[in-house]
């Protein structure tokens, strides 16, 4: 009980120093959760810029500016310097880059907490920019989009390719790392100003946890000070276009495994009130990584086409173990489908039994022993879900930028109040099935549009000659199960082609995007 | 929240404790752990306390060795309501010994979620899922490990009673396993695009000729297109390997170890022994240097990989402990090397050593990717100078020290969770059965000085004694390999 009472005083301690952002947007923000036993010491540097502040030609650049930061020399150490200063610590500088955010992180030991931040704070407030680094960081760049992206990552190439169908024509619209057109004309200058644009005060939250001491916070704003006392508004988005039918991308490579991700924009986020009953959905239909997911129970364990099928009622990156990683958060989100690679063979007959699985989602929602069993284990694995103090301070970080409380916690005292009937209703107002992205990675792109056009019947073989009859009755509805494809939304390009140039390859070089 | 804040509060302060150590030198004094009692111990059926004090894995473990053999370490932690359990077969790829049974170990590992007859496979998906569990499970060369973390100490005993039912009656029928070996070619499909894992096949395939380090632990595309016929050999894999003299209970968070102790003679005391006695083939000694050449896909980035031929995982011996750190002092970020190559010339977009801690003598390996493939010689030239220099030269102590420092910290931040506590402990559990190898080695690597370091380079780093394997882009397909 005692610890009980210490962790609630810390609780209040910590909501008490949150400043919040947007009451005084002109300076730093500050995001605390200190704990004064913790040998540890973790860092979030938030800024609230991403890939959708990229201006429009220099698409990748605010990932290349960061990128800079984090690999590249200050202007009193080289990037050997650092790597030698930083070595001994077990301490690093990671970036992530997503669409709207950009997060600096790092945990370092309590001991060594004067010698990580003396060279962190000169990475990031006083930066290099050296010419050397900048050539290095922009040819990785370019090499992630060429060889890495489109040669060795199948799966994450599916998910690219439907971020681009999602939001084509959008701020969203392009990839992080941005095109080879493009990044191959970002300049040293461009990169210096956009950091002086953007790495401001009013853009960037500090985010600290763990054993620091008690006028460390004051010490990093002082520090901090020194950049302009400006901010940049919140981006106002147009919504995402809406599907009209599939619509399919292929992008086509020689490969003996088809990665599908499919999806579409849904109208909500951690912010609002029917989150937790989607939430539910998503651990019902597609638990990450977990076999609990009914797409996994159909795909894999029934029929044993591939290692795994899940689905997202937000952009999801993992990061420890199978949780997302924080601060990702966006204004806009997207309903997706990840079908793990499975033989090219298979494709047509698991893209339509996902897509069949989620039209008897939407039109018959979960039962409710489902509702009850994916309720159930919500609410237990949400108490392992920030465990390093590092995802504590990441969660609590995301909770303020949406605005909401602490959404671990909340889910504790919501999820129980929750009705089978509110799935359902939120599971019919926010998913469908008829109007979809569908991006594909797969060899013979042009055989699986006609195979899609036709909609032929894809009967599948199994090595077990005795599969269970009601999944052979099953798999006679999946075969033949209509998609209503037409030609016309089958788009197929060369996997190389995707990341050449702004928009996707059948729209590159259009003038009115 | 406040739930949250209280576990990893706890946890911390018990690390804080745990880091006094390395700060103190303390970490130094070898030999002041406790040993826990030493694998294939099968009918002692005592009980050892480990109090690891003064070392860098500061927690006290407890070990019990049933009569059956079935050994069971407890790491209580006050991280409140969190309990990591993970059961560790010490059967993987060094396993599979008879021809055409490469990647059994990792296909039997997707065959354990399949049920039994009192827990069928869709009621353990129930139970796990009520339990709101994570879970895992992994192959490795030398071992398999399944891991439950679940919040909710009050299900200790389910968990014992529903783990002990799926290791000791796994049940699953030929059907069944037809239907996951498809599962695992779909899984040989899907990383068929990953050059690394391309060369890394190639280069034990032709560093090994007899050692089942030969192979991945994924096995060749020709014995897993067979493996749905393996019914048979798969009651035997079960019988020789899934058996409680070939297995370690591990676990660790917040629980009772007396009454863990009790579940566990409860639920586990039937299993039965297996003695079986596994030869693994001995590699010979390598007489001359081996080369293989491959073509990756159009546009994929040239590689290099060189393998040394290098000693087994030992907490005694300084060699292992030594190239460990040289891997880190010659190739890691902060290496001269790495900083020529990546940063400076930028000739490689990455430079690594790995030397990964085996049971049986396994393959000291540095790789690159290069950037412009008319560059693999000279990278080649680099790699094999640095490791002369290394033979020539004595480790500057300062640099040497940042390693070990490295190091200490490192794990420091994985045991910052109950769960990364138990990973690592389970990581040493397979090497040794001993857990008292975790503070052993950290120790020894802490011994370890620069003539310990130039010589084990002099030992191992001879021409006779590697492999090297490139892969270039499709362009180069017609040369000759």
């Amino acid at each position: 009980m005692k610890v009980r009472a210490l962790a609630r005083a810390l609780l209040a301690a910590a909501v008490l120093s949150v400043s919040c952002g947007r009451a005084a947007p002109l300076k730093l923000g500050r995001d605390l959760l200190p704990l004064e036993g913790s040998p540890l010491v973790c860092f979030r540097i938030l800024v609230r810029v991403g890939s959708a502040h990229d201006p429009s030609g220099k698409e990748g650049l605010a990932r290349l500016t960061w990128s800079l930061l984090a690999e590249g020399g200050s202007r009193s150490m080289s990037v050997r310097d650092i790597a030698e200063k930083l070595y001994p610590l077990a301490a690093d500088l990671s970036l992530s880059v997503d669409k709207e955010l950009s997060a600096f992180s790092g945990t370092v030991h309590r001991d060594n907490l004067e010698r990580y931040y003396a060279v962190v704070k000169d990475m990031l407030l006083d930066p290099g920019f050296r010419e050397d680094d900048f050539a290095r960081v922009k040819a990785d760049q370019l090499a992630f989009l060429e060889k890495t992206l489109v040669g060795d990552m199948d799966e994450q190439l599916g998910k690219e390719i439907l971020n681009l169908m999602l939001y084509d024509g959008h701020p969203y619209g392009h990839h992080e790392a941005g095109t080879l057109e493009s990044v191959a004309g970002l300049t040293l200058d461009d990169a210096k100003a956009f950091y002086r644009e953007y790495f401001v005060q009013g853009n960037i939250v500090l985010g600290l946890a763990g054993g620091y001491p008690r006028e460390f916070p004051d010490r990093i704003a002082a520090d901090f000070a020194r950049l302009p006392q400006t901010f940049t508004p919140r981006l106002v988005l147009p919504p995402a276009r809406a599907a009209r039918g599939l619509e399919f991308a292929i992008a086509d490579k020689p490969t003996p495994a088809t990665a599908i991700s499919l999806g579409f924009p849904i109208a909500l986020t951690r912010a609002d009130k029917d989150f937790f009953a989607l939430w539910i959905a998503q651990a019902h239909f597609g638990e990450h990584r977990q076999s609990l997911s009914l797409l996994t129970q159909k795909i894999r364990e029934e029929r044993g086409r591939n290692t795994g099928d899940y689905a997202y009622i937000e952009h999801f990156v993992q990061g420890r173990d199978k949780f997302p990683a924080p601060n990702h958060g966006r204004q806009q989100q997207y309903f997706s489908i990840w079908i793990r690679p499975l033989a090219n063979a298979d494709r047509h007959f698991v893209l339509r039994q996902a897509l069949r699985e989620l039209k008897k989602l939407v039109e018959d929602g979960l039962s409710e022993e489902r509702f009850q069993l994916a309720r159930s284990y919500l609410l237990r694995s949400t108490k392992l879900t920030a465990q390093t103090l590092d995802e504590r301070l990441g969660w609590q970080m995301d909770a303020h930028y949406y605005g909401t409380d602490d959404i671990l916690a909340a889910a504790e005292a919501v999820l129980p109040k929750l009705t089978r009937a509110d799935v359902n209703k939120a599971i019919r107002k926010y998913l469908n099935f008829a109007n979809a992205f569908v991006a594909v990675v797969t060899q013979d792109a042009e055989a699986f549009k006609s195979d899609l056009a036709a909609d032929s019947p894809s009967p599948i073989k199994y090595a077990n000659p005795n599969m269970p009859r009601e999944v052979l009755d099953e798999d006679t509805a999946i075969q033949a199960y209509p998609l209503a494809v037409t030609a016309d939304k089958v788009r197929t390009a060369p996997a190389a082609e995707f990341f050449r140039k702004a928009g996707l390859p059948w729209e590159q070089g259009r003038t009115d995007r | 929240m406040t739930g949250i804040i209280a576990r990893t509060l706890v946890l911390c302060l018990c690390l804080g404790l745990g880091l006094a150590a390395p700060r103190g030198g303390a970490a130094g004094a070898a030999g002041t752990t406790t040993a826990a009692p030493q694998g294939g111990a099968a009918g002692a059926g005592g009980t050892t306390t480990a109090a690891p004090q003064g070392g860098i894995f500061p927690f006290a473990v407890k070990v019990e060795t049933l009569e059956n053999g079935l050994k069971v370490v407890s790491l209580p932690l006050s991280n409140p309501n969190i309990i990591s359990y993970y059961t560790i077969v010490r059967s993987g790829s060094r396993n599979e010994i008879e021809p055409g049974k490469s990647g059994f170990a990792h296909f039997f590992e997707h065959m354990m979620s399949k049920g039994t007859k009192q827990v069928p496979r869709a009621a353990y998906g129930d139970f796990l899922a009520r339990l709101g569990a994570g879970t895992n499970s992994a192959t490795t060369d030398d071992f398999t490990c399944y891991s439950v973390v679940f919040a909710g100490r009050d299900s200790l005993e389910n968990v014992v009673r529903t783990e002990a039912d799926r290791f000791i009656n796994l049940a699953p029928s030929e059907d069944m396993l037809r239907t996951e070996a498809a599962v695992i070619e779909s899984e040989y499909y899907a990383g068929a695009s990953d050059p690394a894992r391309r060369l890394i096949e190639t280069l034990r395939d032709t560093a090994f000729e007899r050692h089942p380090y030969k192979h991945t632990t994924l096995g060749s595309l020709k014995d897993i297109q067979e493996l749905p016929n393996q019914y048979e050999y798969s009651l035997l894999y079960k019988k020789r390997f899934f058996a409680p003299d070939n297995t370690i209970l591990l676990v660790a968070g917040d629980f009772d170890p007396a009454q863990l102790a009790a579940f566990v003679r409860k639920y586990y005391g039937a299993w039965k022994i297996s003695n079986y006695d596994l030869q693994t083939p001995v590699e010979p000694p390598q007489e001359k240097a081996r080369r293989a050449r491959i073509a990756g896909p159009a546009g994929a980035p040239a590689r290099i990989a060189v393998g040394f031929h290098g000693p087994a995982f030992s907490d005694t011996a300084a060699d292992k402990a030594a190239l460990d750190l040289l891997a880190e002092l010659s190739f890691a970020s902060a290496s001269p090397l790495y900083q020529k190559l990546v940063n400076k010339d930028r000739t490689c977009r990455s430079l690594t050593a790995d030397f990964p801690d085996t049971r049986d003598p396994s393959l000291f390996v540095i790789s690159a990717v290069v950037n412009n493939e008319g560059d693999l010689p000279t990278v080649e030239a680099e790699i094999l100078k640095e490791l002369e220099r290394v033979k020539a030269e004595p480790a500057p102590a300062a640099r040497l020290a940042d390693v070990k420092s490295r190091r200490k910290y490192a794990l420091a931040r994985a045991l910052e969770t109950t769960d990364g506590a138990a990973a690592t402990l389970a990581f040493y559990l397979n090497l040794t059965g001993d857990p008292g190898t975790v503070n052993r080695i950290f120790n020894l690597r802490d011994r370890v000085s620069p003539r310990d370091i130039q010589d084990a380079a002099r030992k191992y780093f001879k021409p006779s004694n590697s492999a090297t394997v490139t892969l270039t882009g499709e362009a180069a397909k017609g040369e000759t390999p």
